[in-house]
């Protein structure tokens, strides 16, 4: 297997139980790290909603309760854009 | 002739891509909102409960060596003796507290059933805890939360078939009418996080760190205690700081009040 595709699916890997565990705090830089270096690193996405299915989405939380996929959609969009901006 | 672009147009492809994403995403969760709310919850709940159950034993010394568990031991059937004596004066006097209001028509027997607190996640928007019981043992949304010695903390927010969501009081924007002090004056409490509240009250009033704090709409019993007073001469109110009297943060296990199926 390529040395990239192990090193995403380690970086899957971590950034799983670090959202298991709610710690967002770590799970987010890593995930913008590796939405810089993989394109379409579309587990961000997946890990913002692993995060809001098991602490939020809580009715009466409002918005807050899908903070994680929100944080996740922004997070990955800002990232592309940077890519093409500065690969251009 | 050929003219060389002098600007690269916006790839209107991948705009496209990222714009459908999005259009995706936003339908998946709307149905997923009105439809199916707990079809997610309850998948990854499953998924990451055994993970949670694992980190709840390490924590709880389930792991540890068995020279550290004979000494742990030790340690703890100490502190039971000396506590035990000081328990017998309390229950006497509890005895009586329950005694006396049954005599007036006010005795309460709501039973509870206690849960492990298996997930905590830390720096959370809102105060909340993942506890071991949910729809097995007949716990509902709203239903009442009280950790050692019946000091009230927060409700269930959400209910999967065997976990449950808590919600704190002290959950950030929250807000309960207590009352504070021996005089029981009557306030606002607002939720800080973290186990915190605080509330204003007029500056001459005397309110003293270390005065109870009680939510007469919730229960009778102590549901924080005054841990700092800040009064700034230049405004007419102070800002009164309360907690609970346990530590949220230490908390293993809570009781959960069990409502009857109505």
């Amino acid at each position: 297997m390529p040395f990239k595709s192990l090193m995403r699916i380690i970086l899957d890997i971590i950034i799983f139980f670090c959202v298991i565990f709610g710690l967002w705090f770590v799970a987010v830089p890593i995930a913008i790290i590796a939405a810089w270096y993989y394109s379409f690193y579309l587990e961000f996405i997946l890990a913002g909603i692993i995060y809001d299915s098991l602490f939020g989405m809580v009715k009466g939380m409002g918005l807050w309760g899908y903070s994680g996929t929100i944080v996740a959609v922004i997070g990955l969009l800002l990232v592309i854009g940077l890519k093409k901006v500065l690969r251009r | 002739m050929t003219y060389l672009e002098a600007h690269k147009k916006p790839g209107r492809r991948t705009a496209g891509i990222i714009s459908g994403i999005g259009a995706v995403v936003v339908l998946f969760f709307m149905i997923l909102y009105f439809w199916l709310p707990h079809l997610l919850p309850a998948l990854w709940t499953t998924v990451a409960k055994p993970f949670w159950r694992a980190q709840f034993s390490l924590l709880d010394g389930s792991m540890q060596s068995p020279d550290y568990v004979l000494k742990e031991n030790a340690d703890l059937r100490q502190q039971l003796a000396d506590l035990t004596v000081r328990s017998q004066t309390i229950q006497a006097t509890l005895d009586e507290n329950v005694e006396l209001k049954s005599l007036l028509g006010r005795a309460s027997s709501t039973p509870s059933i206690l849960a492990a607190i298996i997930e905590r996640p830390p720096y959370s928007p809102y105060d909340q805890f993942i506890i071991d019981a949910g729809a097995d043992h007949n716990f509902v949304v709203g239903s009442r939360v009280y950790a050692a010695d019946g000091v009230l903390i927060g409700t269930i927010s959400d209910v999967l078939s065997q976990t449950s969501k808590v919600q704190l009081y002290s959950s950030p924007g929250n807000t309960i009418q207590v009352t504070i002090g021996p005089s029981h004056i009557p306030t606002t409490a607002t939720g800080r996080g973290g186990g915190q509240y605080e509330a204003d009250l007029p500056r001459d009033v005397s309110v003293t760190v270390g005065d109870y704090v009680q939510a007469p709409l919730l229960n009778d019993s102590t549901f924080a205690v005054v841990t700092a007073v800040e009064s700034d001469p230049t405004r007419p109110f102070e800002k009164i700081l309360f907690a609970p009297p346990i530590n949220i943060f230490q908390l293993r296990w809570v009781m959960v009040e069990v409502k009857s199926k109505s």
